[in-house]
C-alpha cells in the first residue's frame, strides 16, 4: 500500500507538471465517457417531451388521409394543413356527450406564426395560463404564445394583422387586424409560437363572417345596390371591416349554419375509456368521411423509426471509444519512451521491479478518475437541465 | 593511509569476469578489495569499464562469472529484486549528470529513493532527516523550489542528499564532479568525505579529475587490476595512491 | 489503504466523484413525480368534472332569470348562481363587454338557454367544457319566426327577430325539460349530492306542472280555443304551440307608444285576425291601452320574466300570468 501511495504521488506530480498533455488526455476520456451518457439522457428526454404532447392529446378527428400529417399538424402546427372537415364534426361529438370536442383551425398565419382558431378549452387542455392580460373573450381578440409576443414585441393592447393567403388574394381572405388581449406563459412547446384566436375569428379571416355598415340604415346610400322587402344587396363599395372593436362588434355575423364551416382538425377529450372506444368505433366504419387517430400511437411509431438513429450513434460512440483508447495507449507508450532516462535512473537507484507498471497504472488511474469525475459532473448537469435543454432544442 | 587487515572489506571481488561494450572480448578481474572507511578513486581511460564495474558492484548488472561480495552479501547470487532492494538501501549512487527528476521539487527529489521501493519506509523521521541533510549541505532554503532553478553545484548537492538519505554503507560516485567548476568540485568532495568519516561509510568514486586524486586514500587504475581475455594475467595487484606506489617501488 | 484526506489530491477526487453521483441520482427522482401530477390535473380540468373542494359553493353563471331560478331551486345551497345581466336589460339582447365575458369564464358552470337565445354567443368565447345548453335536447321542437329585418328599440338599440324563436321556457313543459338538463349536469359534477338535486327537481317539476295544468284547463275550458289573439312581441311562440293558440305578434314595446305605421299595421292585421285581446310582456302605457280599447282590444300582461322581477320569483310571476290570462279565455 505504501508503494501504491508513492506511485500515485509520483503520477500526480508528473501529470501536474505536464499540464497541457494531461488536460488533453482528461478531455478526451471525459468526452468519451460523458457524450454517450449525456446524449442518451437528452434523447430519452426528447422522446418523453415529444410523447408527452401526444399523450395529452387523446384523440384527433380529421379528414381521411395521412395520419402522421394530421397528428403533426394538430400537435405542432407545422406542415401544410390537411384537408378541412366541418364544424358539424364538433357538434356531433358534443351532442353525443362522449367527449369534449375542441376545434382546430390552422390554415392562416400572422407574420409567419400560425394562427390557431380554437376554443378556450384548448388552453385548458394544454394548461396554458396567461402571463399578461387575459384570455380572448370577444370576436377579433387574440392571445399570443410567449415566443410570438417576444419576437414581435407585442403586449396586450397592441394589434396583429393576419397575412393574406396570397398577394393576389383580394377577393377572398380578408386580413384581419386582431386585438392582442393577452400573452401566455412560456410552455416550451409549439404553443409558444402560436397566435390563438376563437374559431369564429378564424372564420372571419376566412371571409365566412363579417361586419359592415347596417345595410337597412346605410350611412352611405351609394352602397345599396337594391332593396326589396326583406333583402338588401350591397355593391362593391361596401367596406368590409378589417378590425373588430366595440362599435362594430354588434354588426358581425355569419351567414349560414356554422356547422358547415371548415376546420382542420378536432381534438376529442373523451369522458372515459368506454366513451373513447365508442367514439373511435364511430369513425372506423368505412363510410365515415373523416378519420380518428390516437396521436400517442402515431408519434410513438414515428419516434421508434427516428430513434433507431440512436443505435447508429451508439455504434459510433463505441468506435470512437476504441479509437480513443488506442490513441491513449499510444500516448502513454510514447511518453514512456521519452522518460527512458528517468526510468533507467530509477533502476540504477534501485527501484522495485514493478515500478514502471505501478507508475503507468497510477497515471492511467488518476486520469480515469478525474475524467470520470468530469463525466459525472457533465452528465449530472445534463440530467438536471435535460428538460430545459430538450425544450429549447425542440421549440 | 595504510590498509588495515582487521577492518571489514566492504567490497570484495573475486575472479570476476564481465563483458562491457558488446565487444568480442570480456574483462577478467582476479581480485579487488575495498575496506570500510576507505575513500577510493578509480581512474582509467574512457571506455575501460569503470562504470560497468560500478554497476556490477551495485548489482545493476550481473557478471559472467566470479564473486561479488558487498558487506557480506553475495550480489552475484541474489535475485534481481533482492539486488534492487539491497542497492536502494545500502548503496548510494551519485551520477555525473545528477539525474534529478524535473517534475519534482528539491525536497521530493531528495526523498525520491523512498518512493521507488516499498522496502524503504517513508515516514516523518525520514523527512526530518532529509531536512537536516539539506541543511548540512546548504540547500534547506530551496526545498520547495523546482530543480531547474538551481545551479549545477546545488543540483549535485541535491543528488548527494538523495544518495545519502538511506544512510548507505557504500557510496558509488560515477564522475560526480565531472560537470562542476573547480570550487564546487572541492566542496562536493568535502561533503562526500565528511559523510564517509562520520557515518562511517565507504566511497568508491570513478573520476577523471586528476587534481582531486591526492585527497583520496587509494587510487585504483583499472587497467592494472584487470586483464583482457582471453589472456588471463596471473597476478594483479591493487595499486595504492601514487605516494604509496612510490613507497612500494622503493620497497621492492 | 489510508489516504490522508486533507492533503492527498486523490481523495479529493473521490469525494467530488461521489458527490456528483449523488447529484445525478437526486435529479432523476423529482422529474418523474411532477409528470404524474400534471397528467391527473389535466384530465380533471377539461372534462368539466368536480373541481371544487368540499363544503364550498360552486359558482354558476346563467344567461337569463328563469335559468337562475331553476338552478337555485335544484342546486340549493350547493350553488351560488349569478346572472351577470343588468336588471333593466332584456337578457336576450345583452351584449356583454370583454370584462363581463372574462368574468363568465371564471365560472365552474355556465348555464345557457340555447335555441339561439344568446345572440352574444356568436361573437363571444366561452370554454365549451363548462357551458350547458339547456334547449339542445329538444332541437326538433324549436320554432322559427319570420319577421321584418329590423326596427327601433329601447335601451339596447336596434335588434331584429329572425330565425329561431328562443323564449322556450314560457312553455312550462319545456321549462321542465330545461330544468332536467340542469339537474343532470349538477349530478354529474357533484355526484354525492345527487339525491338532493333529484328531490329539489321533483318539487320544481311539480310546481311547473301545476302551472301547465292551469293554463291547459284555461284554454280547454274556454268557449273558443282558437280565438284570434295578439301578442305585443314575438315571445309567446312556444306558449301558443303548447296550448294551440291562434296567436300573431306585432313588434311593440310596453313603454313605447306605437307610431302611426305600427297602428296601421295592426289594423290591417285585424282585418284577417280579429283579436279581442292583446298580450303584453309588461305593463303597457295607458295611452296604448286606451287606443287598443277603441279598436275593441283589451290588454293583459304575461311577463316572460326574462330578467329578475321586481317582486316575487319566477313561480309567482307565472302564477300571476295565469291569473291575468283567465279573462282572455273565460267566456
Amino acid at each position: 500500500m505504501n508503494g501504491m501511495k508513492a506511485s500515485f504521488f509520483l503520477a500526480w506530480k508528473y501529470l501536474s507538471f505536464n499540464k497541457l498533455r494531461t488536460t488533453i488526455l482528461i478531455a478526451c476520456v471525459t468526452l468519451v465517457g460523458a457524450l454517450p451518457l449525456s446524449l442518451n439522457l437528452l434523447l430519452s428526454a426528447s422522446e418523453r417531451e415529444l410523447m408527452a404532447r401526444a399523450e395529452t392529446t387523446p384523440l384527433v378527428v380529421g379528414a381521411k388521409g395521412s395520419d402522421l400529417d394530421l397528428a403533426i399538424n394538430s400537435l405542432y402546427f407545422t406542415t401544410v394543413p390537411p384537408e378541412p372537415i366541418t364544424m358539424a364534426e364538433v357538434t356531433q361529438i358534443q351532442t353525443s356527450g362522449l367527449a369534449i370536442a375542441i376545434p382546430l383551425h390552422t390554415q392562416f398565419q400572422a407574420r409567419n406564426f400560425p394562427i390557431i382558431g380554437t376554443t378556450l378549452d384548448y388552453l385548458d387542455l394544454r394548461q396554458l395560463t396567461v402571463a399578461a392580460g387575459r384570455n380572448f373573450s370577444i370576436l377579433g381578440e387574440t392571445v399570443l404564445g410567449a415566443d410570438v409576443a417576444a419576437t414581435l414585441n407585442l403586449k396586450p393592447g397592441d394589434t396583429l394583422v393576419s397575412s393574406p393567403e396570397s398577394v393576389f388574394d383580394f377577393g377572398g381572405v380578408y386580413p384581419l387586424k386582431m386585438n392582442v388581449v393577452g400573452v401566455l406563459e412560456k410552455s416550451y412547446t409549439a404553443d409558444d409560437n402560436a397566435v390563438f384566436v376563437d374559431i369564429k375569428t378564424a372564420w372571419v379571416i376566412q371571409g365566412l363572417g363579417h361586419g359592415h355598415q347596417d345595410l337597412a340604415q346605410p350611412e352611405d346610400s351609394d352602397v345599396v345596390l337594391e332593396q326589396n322587402d326583406n333583402v338588401v344587396t350591397a355593391n362593391a363599395n361596401l367596406t368590409q371591416y378589417n378590425q373588430i372593436d366595440a362599435d362594430n362588434l354588434a354588426s358581425f355575423h355569419f351567414h349560414g349554419s356554422t356547422d358547415t364551416f371548415p376546420l382542420t382538425a378536432v381534438i376529442a377529450v373523451p369522458q372515459d375509456d368506454k366513451s373513447a372506444a365508442i367514439l373511435r368505433g364511430r369513425y372506423e366504419v368505412s363510410e365515415a368521411s373523416s378519420q380518428i387517430i390516437q396521436p400517442a400511437s402515431v408519434i410513438e411509431e414515428l419516434l421508434l423509426e427516428i430513434f433507431k438513429v440512436r443505435n447508429i450513434l451508439n455504434l459510433v460512440f463505441v468506435l470512437v471509444s476504441v479509437a480513443t483508447v488506442v490513441a491513449l495507449i499510444l500516448v502513454f507508450n510514447l511518453s514512456l519512451r521519452l522518460r527512458q532516462r528517468e526510468m533507467e535512473t530509477n533502476f540504477k537507484l534501485g527501484c522495485c521491479r514493478s515500478m514502471i507498471i505501478r507508475l503507468v497504472t497510477a497515471e492511467i488511474a488518476t486520469i480515469l478518475v478525474v475524467s470520470l469525475g468530469c463525466s459525472l459532473v457533465i452528465t449530472a448537469g445534463t440530467g438536471v437541465f435535460k428538460d430545459r435543454i430538450t425544450r429549447t432544442m425542440l421549440s | 593511509m595504510e590498509q588495515s587487515a582487521d577492518i571489514q572489506p566492504v567490497v570484495e571481488l573475486t575472479n570476476l569476469e564481465f563483458q562491457y561494450d558488446r565487444g568480442e572480448f570480456h574483462i577478467k578481474l582476479p581480485n579487488l578489495i575495498i575496506h570500510r572507511g576507505q575513500k577510493v578513486a578509480m581512474i582509467g581511460a574512457s571506455g575501460t569499464g569503470k562504470t560497468t564495474l560500478l554497476h556490477l558492484i551495485a548489482g545493476i548488472r550481473t557478471p559472467l562469472a566470479g564473486k561479488i561480495q558487498v558487506s557480506d552479501v553475495s550480489m552475484n547470487q541474489l535475485s534481481d529484486s533482492a539486488r534492487r532492494q539491497f542497492r536502494i538501501s545500502h548503496i548510494g549512487f551519485v551520477f555525473q549528470d545528477f539525474e534529478l527528476v524535473e517534475y519534482l521539487n528539491v525536497f521530493d527529489n531528495i526523498l525520491h529513493a523512498y518512493r521507488l521501493n516499498p522496502s524503504l519506509q517513508l515516514d516523518e523521521a525520514v523527512k526530518s532527516r532529509a531536512r537536516e541533510l539539506a541543511a548540512q549541505l546548504g540547500i534547506v532554503d530551496k526545498l520547495k523550489r523546482s530543480v531547474k532553478a538551481l545551479s549545477q553545484g546545488e543540483r549535485q548537492r541535491v543528488a548527494i542528499c538523495r544518495a545519502l538519505l538511506p544512510q548507505p554503507q557504500l557510496i558509488l560516485a560515477d564522475e560526480a564532479t565531472g560537470n562542476l567548476d573547480p570550487d564546487n568540485k572541492q566542496r562536493i568532495l568535502d561533503i562526500l568525505f565528511r559523510y564517509v568519516d562520520e557515518q562511517p561509510s565507504t566511497l568508491l568514486a570513478v573520476t577523471h579529475d586528476y587534481e582531486l586524486l591526492e585527497r583520496f586514500d587509494r587510487v585504483i587504475d583499472l587497467k592494472t587490476v584487470m586483464a583482457i581475455a582471453p589472456a588471463l594475467s596471473e597476478t594483479t595487484q591493487s595499486v595504492a595512491s601514487p605516494l604509496a606506489q612510490k613507497r612500494q617501488e622503493e620497497t621492492v | 489503504m489510508m489516504f490522508r484526506f486533507n492533503s492527498h489530491p486523490f481523495s479529493r477526487i473521490m469525494v467530488v466523484a461521489i458527490a456528483t453521483t449523488s447529484l445525478i441520482i437526486s435529479s432523476c427522482a423529482p422529474a418523474e413525480v411532477n409528470e404524474n401530477t400534471e397528467q391527473t390535473e389535466n384530465t380533471e380540468q377539461v372534462d368539466g368534472s368536480a373541481v371544487t373542494t368540499e363544503g364550498s359553493q360552486s359558482l354558476i353563471y346563467v344567461s337569463n332569470y328563469p335559468l337562475q331560478y331553476f338552478s337555485e331551486r335544484i342546486g340549493g345551497d350547493q350553488v351560488k348562481v349569478e346572472l351577470p345581466v343588468p336588471g333593466d336589460i332584456d337578457p336576450a339582447f345583452w351584449e356583454p363587454s370583454a370584462d363581463e365575458l372574462a368574468q363568465l369564464q371564471t365560472a365552474e358552470l355556465i348555464v345557457l338557454n340555447g335555441a339561439t337565445y344568446e345572440k352574444w354567443l356568436q361573437t363571444a368565447s366561452l370554454p365549451q367544457a363548462k357551458t350547458l345548453d339547456t334547449a339542445n335536447l329538444f332541437q326538433d321542437r324549436w320554432l322559427s319566426i319570420k319577421e321584418v329585418v329590423t326596427h327601433q328599440h329601447g335601451p339596447e338599440g336596434e335588434h331584429s327577430h329572425e330565425g329561431t324563436a328562443f323564449t322556450t321556457w314560457v312553455d312550462p313543459t319545456l321549462a321542465i325539460e330545461q330544468a332536467a338538463v340542469i339537474r343532470d349536469r349538477m349530478t354529474t359534477q357533484f355526484p354525492d349530492q345527487a339525491d338532493l338535486f333529484a328531490t329539489n327537481y321533483k318539487a320544481l317539476e311539480q310546481d311547473l306542472t301545476t302551472i301547465d295544468e292551469q293554463l291547459a284547463t284555461l284554454v280547454v275550458d274556454s268557449a273558443d280555443q282558437k280565438q284570434p289573439l295578439l301578442a305585443s312581441h314575438p315571445v309567446y311562440d312556444y306558449l301558443a304551440a303548447r296550448y294551440g293558440l291562434n296567436l300573431r305578434s306585432v313588434l311593440w314595446e310596453p313603454e313605447t307608444f306605437p307610431d302611426e305605421d305600427q297602428w296601421a299595421e295592426l289594423e290591417s292585421m285585424l282585418a284577417e285576425h280579429p283579436a279581442e285581446w292583446m298580450i303584453w310582456e309588461g305593463d303597457p302605457l295607458p295611452e296604448s291601452v286606451e287606443r287598443l280599447r277603441q279598436l275593441g282590444i283589451e290588454s293583459v300582461v304575461f311577463d316572460p320574466a326574462g330578467n329578475v322581477p321586481e317582486e316575487g320569483d319566477f313561480l309567482t310571476v307565472m302564477q300571476s300570468n295565469v291569473e291575468n290570462l283567465s279573462p282572455v279565455f273565460a267566456e
